[in-house]
């Protein structure tokens, strides 16, 4: 779960600062570097940019101020850039945002033959094998609408894969989700980790940033309060702010 | 399971639960009644046909050249055929649903009973009888077999509508061989038709676009959307009729100035273009904002997203209302007879003027009522089966 000291750097923000419209200040100044490999497990309480930050990455969100390098592509403006970025970055949603007029199967194979324009036969193949991976390859010619909670999220855990991403955002997956279906998809997450997939996780599950995480990151107020391995995080928190978060949490 | 029995305890039960509710069940149904013997007394004893059958043909097509009239009938037959073939693979899996049985009783029964009323000469009765015959033969053929059929070429079948609409205006206008019929000569029904059909096919990828414009991010475009369908929604058809009839002449230089039909025929497709773009739009405000932004955080261009993700799903909301339109876009033919053009009404009205049949205006138009009504009734229905068939957890599919 740890990286190799020398892995080369993923994602590489600094200094982002975002305003909304309405003149708020969202974002004051991120600086985050994820490695290869890497699964940063992103905190704070709700209103603290964590989302935000994190859908900066694949520019669903933009920016005012500073830069943001996503797998050696700097992000601009560009719209080809920005749908290049798109290709390599997965992300999953609290709402699972999968699409209901589609089966299950055909959420998985919709962007890989339309961007990747890989041929249907393989994709299909290769998204069966994804299903299987998630649990749930008997309900792949279901609609999203017939599935829980917790098969919805893993889907859509499975749609990312299957455009075959460098890296996975994960913006609160288990959020919406019924108690009961946390561990099924925390489970895939882990098992994702494991076999070495650069993730950024924005989460408040701490037994999952525990096991899992490489580094923990607090954010308050739109700025990263502390950054540390997860064993220091949560026995041996350096500031107020992150005690008084952990309080609160656990 | 919860097919309606009519069982007298059951009847007992909803009609006379209370004695009020006795009182006001047999208050309605003397009204009825009624209105009911009065309505059939007048059809069969007081109303006189001939109006109607005297001037078949020219309800039917207007003034359209008798000896070209065989272009119309094979355009029927063509189309017979096409609607069968749609209604038959929208239903899928050979079933007969009951609206599908009370169709074609319906259907039948125009065929058989209409032309015998209208006192149609034998050939062109038997004409009728075949053609419905191969509509609901062809609707059996296509439910029964569709499965079998491979799906790319099921995935074609939508293309025979616009290709059918070209072949339908040659053989309608002439050209390639085939005598011209210049527009003037058209009327009755099948201007009606045209003028709709026309309108409907045009105005809907209009109002899509219009729609997606008014949500642009480009301020150009969404204030040159939300201008164009505040406009024409500020302003009656009528007056946009004659507008057009008058405008186009001055702004083209003569020669290319459309003929007056097909001017009318745009200016009801710009019209109805705002009033779908607002169906439109609604569907995609009931759209969450997440389906556009898993798509195209899956890479995605905009375009394909829209395409695949966001039309397909604001589509099944703003079906029901669009198709509301068109019904509306059908009745609101009836204004071309103002603007001088001899759609059905504006047949209808020469017919009335003419001394032979002076005050037989009930009979007609009640019979442009009925023609209109089985004219929606259709799109409806249609609208109808579209919808079961796009929604994704319709028994029919599951």
């Amino acid at each position: 779960m740890t990286s190799p000291a020398n892995a080369p750097v993923m994602i590489e923000a600094r200094g982002v600062e975002k305003w909304y419209p309405n003149g708020f200040q969202a974002l004051r100044g991120v600086d985050l570097t994820v490695c290869q490999g890497e699964v940063v497990v992103i905190m704070g309480p709700s209103g603290s940019g964590k989302s935000t930050f994190i859908r900066t990455f694949n520019a669903l969100e933009d920016f005012q101020k500073g830069s943001i390098v996503v797998d050696g592509r700097p992000l601009t403006n560009d719209v080809r850039n920005i749908d290049a970025i798109r290709r390599e970055v997965g992300m999953v949603f609290q709402q699972f945002n999968l699409f209901p007029h589609l089966t299950v199967l055909e959420n998985l194979t919709l962007a890989p033959t339309l961007v990747r324009q890989r041929p249907k036969q393989e994709v299909e193949q290769q998204a069966l094998e994804l299903l299987e991976r998630v649990g749930i390859h008997e309900q792949a010619r279901k609609y999203p609408g017939q599935l829980s909670g917790g098969q919805q999220q893993r889907v859509a855990i499975a749609r990312s894969l299957c455009m075959e991403p460098r890296i996975m955002l994960f913006d609160e997956p288990t959020s919406a989700l019924d108690p009961e279906m946390v561990q099924e998809v925390l489970a895939v997450m882990q098992e994702l980790a494991r076999d070495g997939m650069t993730m950024v996780v924005v989460t408040h599950e701490v037994r999952f940033a525990r096991q899992v995480a490489s580094r923990v990151v607090l954010m308050a107020e739109g700025q990263v309060v502390e950054e540390a391995p997860p064993e220091q995080f949560f026995t041996n928190p350096q500031h107020e702010r992150s005690r008084q978060f952990l309080s609160q949490i656990s | 399971m919860n097919s309606p029995s009519l069982s007298f305890a059951r009847l007992r039960r909803e009609l006379f639960a209370t004695p009020l509710d006795g009182v006001i069940t047999l208050a309605l149904v003397g009204f009825l009644l009624a209105v009911g013997t009065a309505f059939l007394r007048w059809m069969l004893f007081q109303a006189e046909w001939a109006v109607i059958q005297a001037n078949t043909t020219l309800f039917a097509v207007g003034r359209y050249p008798i000896e070209q009239q065989w272009r119309l009938w094979l355009l029927t037959v063509l189309l017979a055929a096409a609607t069968g073939l749609s209604w038959g693979l929208l239903r899928g899996k050979g079933s007969w649903p009951r609206n599908d049985q009370l169709t074609a009783v319906i259907l039948i029964a125009l065929a058989v009973f209409g032309s015998w009323g209208l006192k149609l000469e034998l050939p062109i009765q038997l004409r009728w009888w075949g053609i419905t015959a191969l509509l609901l033969v062809v609707r059996w053929a296509a439910g029964r077999w569709s499965q079998a059929l491979p799906a790319p070429l099921l995935r074609l079948v939508p293309l025979v509508w616009p290709v059918l609409y070209l072949v339908g205006m040659v053989l309608i206008s002439g050209g390639l061989g085939l005598m011209r019929v210049p527009p003037g000569e058209w009327g009755g029904l099948l201007l009606t038709l045209l003028e709709a059909s026309f309108a409907i096919l045009l105005c809907f990828p209009l109002g899509v676009l219009l729609a997606l414009g008014r949500r642009s991010e480009l301020p150009l475009l969404r204030w040159g959307s939300v201008l164009y369908i505040e406009f024409i929604r500020g302003a009656p058809l009528i007056t946009l009729l004659f507008l057009g009839q008058n405008i186009l002449g001055f702004l083209l230089p003569g020669g290319l100035a459309p003929d007056r039909v097909w001017r009318a025929a745009w200016v009801l497709t710009f019209f109805a273009a705002a009033y779908v773009a607002e169906a439109v739009r609604s569907g995609l405000v009931a759209l969450p904002p997440g389906q556009l932004e898993a798509a195209r955080s899956l890479g995605l261009p905009m375009h394909q997203a829209l395409i695949h993700v966001v039309l397909p799903q604001a589509m099944r909301v703003a079906l029901p209302a669009t198709v509301g339109q068109f019904i509306t876009l059908l009745q609101d033919t009836t204004l071309l007879s103002l603007i001088g053009l001899l759609d059905l009404l504006g047949t209808a009205r020469t017919v009335m003027a003419n001394p032979e049949f002076l005050g037989k205006n009930a009979e007609v138009y009640l019979v442009l009522a009925v023609l209109f009504w089985c004219c929606c009734a259709a799109l409806g229905l249609g609208s109808r089966a579209l919808e079961t068939r796009l929604n994704p957890l319709a028994p029919s599919k599951a």
